[in-house]
């Protein structure tokens, strides 16, 4: 099998993971470091052994991209929306509260994706519903409550 | 033996309490629903439910957990056979001769087929689950500290090979796991550790948390990645859902076959449903009088299929209850939620904890009864669900993300984390890591901590402790067989499934 260029990112993110925590680590005591030094450690080997096994298949096979399987179909507007609605959702919860903040991201979310008005009510009356029964009445969660309700 | 039949018998008392019926039915149903959307898998099902049963009782949150996940596995079948779209990879052979089925004008059939093997496959697995995990929580008796270190590595070992296309990186997200299952307070002196300042942290990294971000939230961005596409309408069919004596009579011996298959798969840690059903079919078409219906709507293929995955439940509890050793993620999570009730899995859940256990197995026992009452009844219904579009669900999974995490603590901060590993997940499942296997580290990461750090203290540092019991050696041997067990695993998986089928599952897979 070819070697993949994005699994570059992989090697490089799990180099920077364990030089992150090696570097937090210097300032632990020695009892307490001992067990994260050893995880570090084996981490750091496993990502040297894959960095080798990529060599290896790099050249024997040669290198492709890889960015074009991985994200094969990938629909960049409609993700980066979802994540950054996502995000304005959870300071929304803060701010204005979980029933209002929840009613305004399913809205916004159902514009953009395109849902059918009644499909839309009915899930957001059947989402509001079931959290108020399953979480305030039944496990008497107290949901943030922000400006609004 | 007599302490064990009281057990057992006080266990279907228990379970069979109003609050506990009500938990299967439901847990039944909502399982369904998740395993017939495709998209949605088991273990993202069951994590997304594991805050509800905080406040249950021990035994009432484990049947829930317990009929979800038999739920889900069960409700795979329905889009299978209605849609063509299996709602989980443990139904993907269910498709081959369901789906013909459907097109003759036979779902009812099918759907009976299904409901009806699911259901013994289901109720056969108890009695593995009856029978060996009280056995083998007598040999976790013998671990001491070193031996629990080692068992950890073995469980990382065995889910990271398995569950990856990579070895390396299948160990490599285990490694990842065990990194940041460092953070919060040291188990033993309780120094802080890579808090990074924030308090929330001094207890570790929430399992939960991270559970419902790496398999739900990353769902989510999986699902919002793609084209929102119309799903296949869901066939219309009039033949009722049952089967006749004859017909009963007919898929017996594979149902016995498929369940002794797929229970033994169960039971291996690291092999799981998907496996299982089309071993199941496989054998279900070798021994076939009939083998010419096989490709055209055989009712033996839905059910050696079925009866498969469904026998798997059982068998794959016993690792997971007596060892810690999840086999695969769906049990990964529910170990999560045995931990969640302050429950420790090994040998006192069999002494201290025996009732709640006993009453967790009657209450698997009765949630094949109500798969099979709920399914049967429930068919036409749940193929409709089925047709629910990434659209709604989308939102929809992320308010319960959201809501789920938060209702832990009362904490934004646990949010945070869940949106954090949902990022992590989505980014680990796009590069071929394994989200099972940083899951299995966050819960064995400090149970190996404590074991090796107790066996260094108690020899004085001397590292030779961890190799002088031949409980460790064993340890050790499977250890390395758990690593290099996916090449057996492959191979086993082509030889029974032909490599179309296994590119199919594994594409499946990848997907959902």
């Amino acid at each position: 099998m070819k070697m993949k260029k994005t699994d570059i990112g992989v090697v490089v993110f799990m180099y920077a993971f364990c030089a992150f925590f090696y570097a937090y680590s210097s300032k632990l005591s020695a009892g307490s470091k001992t067990y994260p030094l050893f995880t570090i450690t084996l981490l750091f080997g496993l990502t040297t052994l894959y960095l080798f096994q990529m060599i290896l298949a790099a050249r024997k096979y040669g290198v492709e991209s890889g960015v074009d399987t991985v994200f094969a179909g990938f629909k960049a507007l409609q993700f980066t929306l979802s994540l950054v609605l996502t995000i304005v959702y959870f300071f929304l919860v803060k701010y204005l509260g979980f029933f209002s903040a929840t009613t305004i991201f399913m809205i916004a979310s159902f514009i953009y994706l395109k849902v059918p008005v009644l499909h839309s009510v009915i899930a957001l009356v059947a989402m509001n519903l079931l959290i108020y029964l399953a979480f305030v009445q039944f496990l008497g969660v107290r949901l943030p409550a922000g400006i609004l309700f | 033996m007599l302490d064990t039949l009281q057990l057992m018998g006080q266990g279907f008392i228990s379970a069979l309490s109003f609050v506990n019926i009500l938990a299967m039915a439901g847990g039944v149903a909502l399982g369904i629903i998740i395993g017939c959307l495709p998209g949605l898998s088991a273990a993202m099902g069951v994590a997304l439910m594991l805050p509800l049963t905080f406040s249950m009782p021990a035994d009432t949150g484990l049947i829930v957990l317990g009929a979800i996940y038999c739920g889900a596995i069960f409700g795979g079948s329905i889009s299978a056979i209605l849609i063509h779209t299996p709602g989980t990879p443990a139904s993907a052979a269910t498709a081959i001769e369901g789906y013909q089925m459907t097109l003759q004008g036979k779902a009812g059939k099918a759907l009976a087929t299904a409901c009806w093997s699911s259901f013994w496959g289901g109720l056969l697995s108890c009695i593995s689950l009856y029978f060996f995990a009280p056995l083998l929580a007598q040999l976790a008796l013998k671990f001491m500290s070193a031996e629990k270190f080692w068992l950890g590595i073995f469980g990382l070992t065995i889910i990271a090979g398995v569950s990856s296309k990579s070895i390396v990186k299948g160990l490599m997200s285990g490694a990842m796991g065990l990194v940041i299952s460092t953070i919060g307070l040291d188990p033993i002196d309780g120094t802080k550790r890579f808090m990074f300042g924030q308090a929330f942290l001094a207890e570790g990294i929430n399992t939960t948390c991270a559970l419902i971000g790496l398999f739900s939230m990353s769902q989510v961005f999986i699902l919002a990645e793609k084209e929102i596409k119309k799903r296949a309408k869901a066939a219309k069919f009039s033949d009722k859902i049952t089967l006749t004596r004859e017909e009963r009579r007919k898929i017996r011996p594979t149902i016995i076959r498929s369940w002794i298959m797929g229970n033994i798969i169960g039971i291996l840690p690291g092999a799981g449903a998907s496996i299982a059903c089309f071993l199941g079919y496989n054998s279900a078409k070798q021994f076939s009088k009939t083998k010419e219906e096989f490709g055209h709507g055989a009712i033996e293929g839905v059910a050696g299929s079925e009866a498969a995955n469904n026998a798997v439940t059982g068998g794959s509890l016993i690792p997971m209850l007596t060892l810690g050793i999840p086999g695969e993620s769906v049990t990964a999570v529910l170990m999560g939620g045995l931990i969640i009730q302050g429950l420790a899995p090994g040998p006192e859940l069999f002494t201290k904890h025996a009732a709640m256990t006993y009453t967790f197995f009657a209450g698997f026992v009765l949630v094949q009864f109500f798969m099979l009452a709920i399914g049967t009844l429930g068919c036409r219904g749940f193929a409709q669900i089925s047709r629910l579009s990434d659209a709604i669900l989308i939102p929809c999974v992320t308010v319960l993300c959201v809501i789920g995490s938060y209702a832990i603590h009362r904490n934004m901060s646990d949010v945070v984390v869940m949106i954090i590993f949902g990022v992590l997940g989505y980014l680990m499942r796009k590069f071929d890591l394994n989200t099972a296997a940083v899951v299995l580290a966050l819960i064995l990461g400090p149970i190996s901590e404590k074991g090796l750090r107790g066996a260094l203290r108690v020899s004085g540092g001397d590292i030779g402790c961890l190799f002088h019991s031949p409980v460790s050696w064993v340890l050790i041997i499977l250890s390395i067989v758990g690593i290099f067990s996916p090449f057996l695993m492959d191979k086993f998986e082509r030889k029974v499934a032909g490599d179309e089928n296994v590119d199919a599952a594994v594409q499946d897979e990848t997907l959902s």
